[in-house]
């Protein structure tokens, strides 16, 4: 994997908005991808879809004539953007394991 | 900002209120919820210890909005400037907790080269480089919080003053972690990037092994920060505040203060604080005073208790306190947790803003800090300087220390220098840079040689939200 090219993928600010609408969900189709990201239109959208393609951030299916693209969960800047959200994740959980062993109370309810 | 978002959701069976509590109570509930502050309120500094492999890095930020139960802010600025926000949400019983981050592009930089992906910094050939060598993370991001800041508020005035005989000055950072094999790693990353000169905002332990590791590359390297001189050459600089003069200037006023003359020397152990202590016994032997005991901890300590105890069982009336960054903020939350503020008085050649607000309000009072420049200097050209730093950072941006300053100080007198030599060789513009004298914001500042530089010295003592501060 090239980690200068996903960077350079990432330098765009409609990039990395596009990662983060794919990162809350599994799978978008182009179109729904657009409706998501409002500031460019659905041409501008395509071609940012295949910098990301190609920098191997985010994954394309094909069925039929619609595209349906996803997180790439091999990529470096993906390895970082899960990595940051395992941590925060597991940062919770602990937030929770602390609050709930301090309220028996609320766990009864 | 524009910048990558990231968020995280938890039911919590516990109400609002009791979660949102959780914050800032150190009860053990991970490393979020966890952040080290003195109060929940606005503009209060806050330490996140991330374990972001190896030891834990230190988010470092301030809170910028909060409102209980609901909400937390949080600005954060090194190792990256972004936003951090807790939101608490009633369901059903109980709390639904979200946690929503958003990084700029040089975190996401920043964080893949922690996790050990190359990245290459976008350039254009056309551009003057200068290499910044910051710490972004260890101990040293609590003094070096705003250093990335002021150098790149240097570089657009200087940009925005023609740059660098008609070429774009363009700052490539790399981060030591106040390590200095990371340090050398970052240096010669700068150097394969195109900087033919580094400034470095880092400890003496960094600047020595970078030194050596760029020996014979023809690469500039310019020590910004108080430092304990030598090393200087044709192509090392060494700028900064000498601990010999700091120590004259101080050492006077803190005895009077302390009303006694025994002095005890407590640093990190690395070469800056070994010059600190040597300096320190001839000044303490001119003022007729005694050194009745002296300490080292490596850089990285957290549990100090067996320096304090032996601090108190010195029965000094004055410790010299050479510990630095967040070294420096964990030895004297302790020293004042363990009664030492009323035994002795403290007096720290790095206590500047940064880390005075980390030790708290409280546990600070009363430490001495000697060094060329503080945010209360009275004149006209350090309010406009700050008012140009808070506009372009904003009201939660770091404050700003004379470590941090002095980076800034080094970029201008780079860029004077540069353009006095009519060419980008570094030995020639390492030449002109060896004589130079500006005015900034802490006044005239002289350099005539390669570690030679005169400067006016400031002596503060911590007050509750700053410094009492006089010309020295």
């Amino acid at each position: 994997m090239d980690a200068d090219l996903a960077f350079d993928a990432l330098a765009d600010p409609v990039r990395r908005e596009i990662l983060a609408v794919l990162a809350e969900r599994d799978e978008c189709s182009a179109g729904e991808l657009s409706d998501a990201v409002q500031r460019v239109g659905r041409t501008a959208v395509s071609s940012h879809l295949r910098i990301l393609r190609t920098a191997g951030l985010i994954a394309e299916r094909r069925t039929g004539r619609f595209r349906y693209y996803s997180v790439d969960a091999t990529g470096p800047a993906q390895d970082v953007i899960r990595f940051l959200q395992e941590l925060f994740q597991g940062s919770l959980a602990d937030a929770k394991a602390a609050a709930e062993a301090d309220a028996p109370d609320a766990r009864a309810m | 900002m524009a910048g990558l978002a990231l968020s995280a959701e938890q039911r919590i069976e516990a109400p609002p209120s009791a979660v949102f509590d959780l914050v800032g109570a150190g009860a053990g509930a991970g490393w979020l919820f966890d952040t080290v502050c003195d109060r929940l309120a606005p503009g209060a500094a806050v330490a996140l210890r991330a374990p972001l492999g190896g030891p834990p890095v230190e988010l470092l930020g301030r809170i910028a909005r909060i409102r209980r139960p609901g909400r937390i802010d949080i600005h954060l600025d090194v190792p990256w400037r972004g936003t951090l926000r807790l939101l608490f949400d009633p369901e059903g019983s109980g709390t639904r907790v979200r946690v929503v981050a958003d990084l700029d592009e040089d975190g996401l930089r920043w964080l893949m080269r922690r996790r050990g992906y190359l990245v290459r910094e976008p350039t254009d050939r056309r551009d003057h480089l200068l290499g910044l060598l910051t710490s972004k993370s260890g101990p040293g991001s609590v003094f070096a919080a705003a250093t990335a800041n002021l150098a790149a508020m240097a570089v657009d005035e200087v940009n925005a003053d023609g740059g660098i005989r008609g070429r774009t000055l363009r700052l490539v950072v790399g981060d030591d972690g106040t390590n200095p094999e990371w340090g050398a790693a970052e240096a010669r990353r700068l150097v394969q990037g195109g900087c033919r000169t580094i400034v470095a905002g880092t400890t003496s332990a960094t600047y020595a092994r970078v030194s050596d590791a760029l020996r014979g590359d023809g690469v500039l390297l310019v020590h910004a920060v108080m430092n304990e001189g030598g090393q200087g050459g044709e192509l090392r600089i060494r700028l900064g505040e000498r601990p010999r003069q700091q120590l004259r200037a101080a050492a006077g006023p803190v005895m009077r203060a302390a009303g006694g003359r025994r002095w005890f020397l407590a640093g990190n152990d690395y070469v800056w604080p070994r010059a600190v202590h040597a300096s320190a016994r001839r000044v303490v032997d001119e003022h007729r005073g005694s050194v009745v005991g002296e300490a080292f901890a490596p850089l990285g300590t957290r549990d100090f208790t067996p320096v304090v105890e032996t601090v108190l069982a010195s029965g000094a009336d004055v410790v010299l306190s050479s510990f630095v960054g967040a070294d420096l903020v964990a030895f004297e939350r302790q020293c004042h947790a363990m009664g030492l503020r009323e035994r002795a008085r403290t007096l720290a050649l790095t206590l500047d803003e940064p880390t005075r607000e980390r030790i708290g309000d409280v546990a600070a009072a009363g430490m001495r800090g000697i060094a060329g420049y503080f945010e209360q200097l009275p004149d006209t050209a350090n309010a406009e300087f700050l008012r140009r730093y808070r506009r372009t950072f904003g009201a939660f941006a770091p404050p700003v220390g004379s470590i941090s300053e002095s980076v800034y100080e080094a970029v201008h007198l780079y860029a004077a220098a540069a353009r006095r030599a009519g060419e980008d060789e570094p030995r020639t513009v390492a030449r002109e840079l060896r004589s130079s004298r500006a005015e900034f914001p802490r006044g005239t500042v002289t350099v005539s040689g390669p570690e030679t530089v005169t400067q006016q010295l400031y002596l503060a003592e911590a007050t509750a939200g700053g410094f009492a501060v006089t010309p020295s």
